[in-house]
């Protein structure tokens, strides 16, 4: 069953442009000028119940603005989109019940609040009755291992701490679809660890859908069997993460140029994930440059 | 239908509450905060007592008038910041794109941006604004008239930041001009309209809506016009009306923002 359906979708911004120096700024006010920017630019997908899917992109891709579409934030400009079978520009209330958000720039815990008062918060804002709200935050707590710090206020957590009830409340109400954007940013690898296995856990034992934008090709790699990179608003590559890895460095391999320049260096042709998305980076980036 | 204005009720009292607490976490500035917002208000009352020794009336208004019109816009504007404070600083909101965390949730949008801060010191802006009125003896119709109106000034008070706010949508650098023009109609509130007249009274009646807000209020408080009176409660419901609607037509083009951010 697809949860996730966008066809040909579109997001234009206007941004203001200024010359530079003071004379610059005198000008903006009597003779205003803004560009267009085309943030997305066309994108149609679909993401299968339960699935477990990448969204990346390069600074600027088109990666945020396609989330923040996806659960209602931003109104499109053209085309289509339905999330579990509802038009978040319809009915955004009504989508909000059964999606998940976490972005990891942005907290929606509230600092003064401990994480139990916070959780409880969320469960009045998803309509659950109080023994349904308590049952939850203890078994999320149990299973994210709350327990130590649940008491305390979230301004005095660390950030891994955080983070992970950033993603409980999120859970709070088992979203059938959860968008994380960037969850894992500015953690050290050994939290970075403990979240993927638990949203891992969460995908196996919920049937979550997860929906994932990250640079860090960590989480990529361990979580998603399925792979998009958007550039300049474009999608560039649809493929599971399976087949990049091993189909890549055939493709690679063929290239005459390449294969002999790593002859001389004495290297081998076998290369990271990590690699072959920078390397689609930099051939989309010398396209856009063309 | 029922259930969910009782959800969304349930939701906006726990977020006062939560900012409440958040303002209580340190008992002293808050107590301290509350205290010196009465004390400020109450020394500039001093300067109406001194001129009032001079004068038997100002602007048409005797000093038990001009107590009244204090005690109202005090009382209006700070219940307005005690429950809505959000919507004084909904241009810096709009335009640093932090209505995201707003957005995803399954409630009213604009009543949780608008539930989500409240200014602590507008309680003792309210407690001087009961005080005062109490001090007047306007009689037990009169007080009741004076909490009536200290809901549509409200409500006014709060709409006009809300409308002034949502242009943001559109213009650059609106809260300054949101800024300006509510802390302008609370100073203007604090005067007797009869000392403003021609286009200054048109546009204190129509433009910035302080003759709406608190001297109409004051007038039917003192001589009482069924017509006005309902005329007040209509013109609240308009203008509130109005400032949802810009602010639902504007929020198409709500941009968002990629800041680093947190709820403080």
């Amino acid at each position: 069953m697809q949860v996730i359906r966008v066809e040909d979708l579109s997001k234009t911004f206007r941004v203001k442009k200024k010359e530079k120096g003071m004379t610059g700024s005198i000008k903006a006010i009597l003779h205003p000028q803004t560009e267009k920017i085309q943030a997305v630019n066309g994108v149609s997908f679909t993401v299968e119940e339960g699935e477990m899917l990448a969204f990346i992109g390069p600074n600027g891709a088109g990666k945020s603005t396609t989330i923040k579409m996806l659960t209602g934030i931003l109104y499109p400009d053209g085309g289509r989109v339905e999330v579990l079978g509802v038009d978040p520009t319809k009915k955004r209330k009504q989508l909000a019940y059964q999606i998940g958000t976490v972005f990891g720039q942005k907290e929606q815990l509230w600092t003064h609040l401990t994480p139990y008062d916070n959780f409880r918060f969320f469960g009045a804002i998803y309509d659950l009755s109080e023994r349904e709200t308590e049952a939850r935050i203890e078994e999320l707590s149990e299973r994210f291992a709350l327990g130590s710090f649940i008491d305390t206020p979230v301004r005095n957590l660390s950030l891994g701490q955080r983070i992970r009830c950033e993603i409980v409340a999120s859970l709070i109400h088992k979203p059938k679809v959860l968008f994380l954007d960037e969850p894992t940013i500015g953690l050290d690898p050994v939290v970075k660890e403990n979240i993927r296995s638990l949203i891992m856990q969460m995908n196996q034992e919920e049937h979550t859908t997860i929906f994932l934008t990250s640079h860090d090709v960590g989480d990529i790699e361990k979580l998603c069997r399925r792979i998009i990179i958007v550039n300049a608003g474009r999608i560039v590559l649809d493929d599971s993460v399976e087949h990049l890895k091993h189909h890549y460095p055939d493709k690679r391999a063929a290239d005459t140029q390449a294969h002999e320049k790593a002859a001389e260096n004495g290297d081998s042709l076998s290369i990271s994930l990590e690699e072959i998305i920078t390397e689609i980076y930099k051939s989309e980036e010398r396209i856009a440059e063309k | 239908m029922l259930t969910a204005a009782k959800n969304q009720v349930r939701v906006c009292l726990l977020s006062i509450k939560y900012n409440i607490m958040r303002e209580m976490v340190n008992k002293v500035t808050f107590l301290t905060n509350v205290c010196f917002m009465v004390l400020n208000d109450a020394s500039i009352l001093v300067q109406w007592f001194i001129l009032f020794r001079l004068r038997e009336d100002v602007g048409g208004y005797t000093l038990r008038e001009i107590m009244l019109l204090w005690g109202l816009t005090a009382a209006s504007f700070g219940l307005s910041r005690i429950l809505f404070a959000r919507v004084f600083s909904l241009s810096e909101l709009i335009i640093s794109g932090k209505l995201d965390s707003f957005l995803v949730q399954p409630k009213n949008v604009l009543l949780s941006v608008m539930t989500s801060s409240t200014n602590i010191s507008a309680v003792g802006d309210l407690l001087y604004g009961v005080v005062l009125a109490c001090a007047c003896r306007p009689g037990v119709g009169g007080f009741l008239l004076f909490l009536l109106f200290t809901v549509t000034g409200t409500v006014v008070f709060t709409a006009f930041a809300l409308l002034l706010g949502s242009l943001s949508f559109w213009l650059v650098r609106m809260d300054i001009l949101q800024s300006q023009m509510t802390m302008g109609m609370i100073s203007f509130g604090t005067y007797p309209d009869g000392i403003f007249e021609g286009i200054s009274r048109f546009l204190l009646y129509f433009i910035i809506p302080v003759g709406m807000a608190v001297w109409l209020p004051l007038h039917v408080i003192v001589n009482f016009d069924v017509r006005t009176f309902f005329a007040l409660i209509g013109y609240a419901c308009l203008l509130s009306g109005a400032a949802v609607a810009v602010f639902y037509r504007g929020l198409r083009r709500y941009a968002s923002g990629n800041l680093m951010e947190a709820r403080l």
